[in-house]
């Protein structure tokens, strides 16, 4: 049996990962990418956590619930952002996050 | 407070506590329906059912319990059916800006998101444990980055739609990532005084590392709800959302939004109110922690404010900023932290949602946002003018205005926590100087209106019905409730 551990440097890593993507990458899909990336490094924590919690051999299921909630949810803010981005692409013809440069001080 | 505390350890739901939810669920479900298989009916009646419902929404809320987390809820109902009643009257813009023309197709949903939204702050406010917190939270997050983003024709729009999105989804993040390690250090989803106590003094399984990890996932569960409110590490946005989204809008994330971000950080803090006491070590880092968030968010919102030429971006500073005074009730948090974050969050509410009709208002018929645009205002519309002074009076903190009050009891609120925590007067200097930088900035309106000559061609602003009646009431109150803080009863 693989020990709680290793899934949470895995989690970590996945999370670390998309969060650098968000702040390196100019590619606005990419950081899209990035961000769900996010996501399920914390579903995996999640998940790994409700096993280790179990009792019993069986997993704690809130836990487990929370883990759907959140690919709801991600699949949701895709759908949202790919909308923003084709509309943005109408716009400027182009996804780099160095076209967002309307609104700045 | 100890009621409070004893409802949190045990999250039994019952259906009624959720009635305001359903009902709104509901109505935006029917406004929608109506709106897909009735396309020709005016947009208006949509708007004018979806602001009343939230109106009854309201009223319903304020009848049915005094809690200080449910007035948090009126404030928000109260600003969603504002920002619907504003949606209304920058028709114009609207439909310009998504389909083109005078042609109302596709806004329907302009006036019904807002329910959903707010929807998700009533739910919000009832949630004692991570998972609905987050479900809830994320609803109100899902139809503000819609709602941002739906002026398609506007690059602005979909520029704010796309940076909200991109930073929102990274705090949603960070607080699904904070839930998986305090569910993982303390074995619930329970914001309870037994969770938290559990995992800082021991317990069970008490090692060094599951401390550590507990401080983590509570650091960013509250990087989540920092994110909501414009605190200083997670700001970022804010400037550039309220420009580029749509008035309306603008309004709904500075008010509604940010009344939800306090809720979230109210039943967050909720199960550490007993622990913040000195000698206790937890307790000195998390009043280190905020001292520092508050104090950085005071001085960016407040003196990025003061260069600024355009009236929604300054709002959006000036939002920084008032959100750093209310920070500064939870430093040392106490059984009155929610009742005064809300009789603060009135007075913004009052005054911000009157500034974004007034600058709809110049908008819709100047064609521009610039606090230029202002001008002469004082020669051509007197009395408007005069009602917006009283707003942006409030948001400075004049005497006789709510917002004065509301000023005043954050520095009663710091002064009182020194006794126990003598550092924080180190914050002290930092807030006089943000509320003197605040007179200068939103008197920068004030100057445009009464001091720059209007233009010849400046005819005088046709103030619509809607308008005028907001701005008349938020001045009302916003005199009346300063001058007689009592009836508040703070």
């Amino acid at each position: 049996m693989i020990p709680l551990a290793h899934y949470l440097i895995l989690s970590g890593l996945l999370f670390s990962i998309g969060l650098a993507g968000i702040i390196i990458r100019k590619n606005i899909l990419v950081v899209f990418m990035c961000l769900e990336l996010m996501l399920t490094a914390a579903n995996i924590s999640l998940v790994a956590f409700s096993r280790a919690q179990g009792t019993a051999g069986l997993p704690v299921y809130d836990v487990q619930i929370l883990s759907l909630f959140v690919t709801g949810i991600a699949a949701a803010e895709v759908a949202i952002g790919l909308a923003l981005i084709v509309a943005l692409f109408r716009a400027r013809k182009t996804v780099e996050s160095t076209a967002l440069n309307t609104l700045k001080d | 407070m100890e009621e409070h505390i004893s409802n949190l350890v045990s999250a039994d739901y019952t259906w009624c506590q959720f009635c305001p939810t359903f009902a709104l669920v509901i109505l935006a479900a029917l406004l929608l329906l109506t709106d897909a298989f009735l396309p020709k009916l005016p947009k208006r009646s949509l708007a004018i059912v979806a602001a009343l419902g939230c109106l009854g929404t309201a009223g319903y809320l304020i009848a049915d319990s005094g809690a200080p987390l449910t007035l948090l809820g009126v404030i928000a109902c109260g600003a969603t059916a504002l920002s619907i009643m504003l949606a209304f009257d920058y028709k114009k813009i609207t439909c310009d800006s998504v389909a083109g023309g005078d042609c109302e197709e596709g806004t329907g949903e302009f006036y019904t998101l807002p329910l959903v939204a707010c929807a998700g702050i009533l739910c919000l406010l009832q949630a004692r444990d991570l998972i609905l917190l987050f479900v809830s939270l994320e609803v109100v997050t899902l139809s503000s980055y819609v709602l941002a983003g739906y002026f398609r024709r506007n690059q602005g729009s979909v520029e704010a739609g796309i940076k909200y999105l991109i930073l929102g989804a990274m705090s949603t993040g960070l607080l699904v990532f904070g839930a998986a390690w305090y569910f993982g250090t303390t074995g619930s989803f329970l914001l309870s005084f037994d969770t938290v106590q559990r995992a800082i003094s021991g317990g069970t399984a008490a090692s060094n590392a599951v401390v550590g990890g507990f401080l983590m996932a509570n650091a960013l569960l509250f990087a989540g709800a920092f994110f909501k409110v414009g605190a200083v590490p997670m700001h970022l946005w804010i400037p550039d959302v309220y420009q580029g989204a749509p008035t309306p809008v603008s309004t709904f994330l500075a008010v509604a939004s940010k009344t939800a971000g306090f809720a979230v950080l109210l039943i967050l803090i909720a199960p550490w109110m007993p622990f913040i006491i000195p000698g206790i070590t937890v307790a000195r880092l998390f009043v280190t922690v905020f001292a520092v968030v508050a104090a950085a968010t005071l001085l960016i919102g407040n003196l990025g404010a003061l260069t600024q030429n355009n009236a929604k971006r300054l709002l959006g500073y000036s939002s920084i900023g008032q959100a750093g005074f209310i920070l500064v009730f939870f430093i040392t948090p106490s059984a009155a932290t929610p009742v005064m974050t809300a009789g603060y969050l009135l007075a913004y509410a009052l005054a911000t949602t009157a500034v974004f009709y007034a600058i709809a208002m110049v908008r819709t018929q100047r064609g521009s946002e610039e606090i230029a645009a202002f001008r002469g205002l004082g020669k051509t519309n007197p009395r408007t003018a005069f009602l917006i002074v009283v707003a942006l009076a409030s948001l400075a903190g004049v005497p006789l205005t709510l917002g004065f009050i509301a000023k005043l009891n954050s520095f009663v609120v710091l002064v009182n926590s020194m006794s126990l925590w003598g550092n924080l007067l180190i914050l002290l200097p930092i807030m006089i100087l943000c509320a003197a930088a605040g007179f200068y900035y939103y008197f920068k309106i004030i100057r445009a209106m009464y001091w720059d000559a209007p233009r010849p061609e400046d005819s005088p602003l046709q103030v619509p019905p809607t308008t005028g009646i907001v701005l008349s009431l938020c001045a009302i109150g916003l005199i009346v409730l300063g001058t007689l803080p009592l009836l508040l009863n703070w």
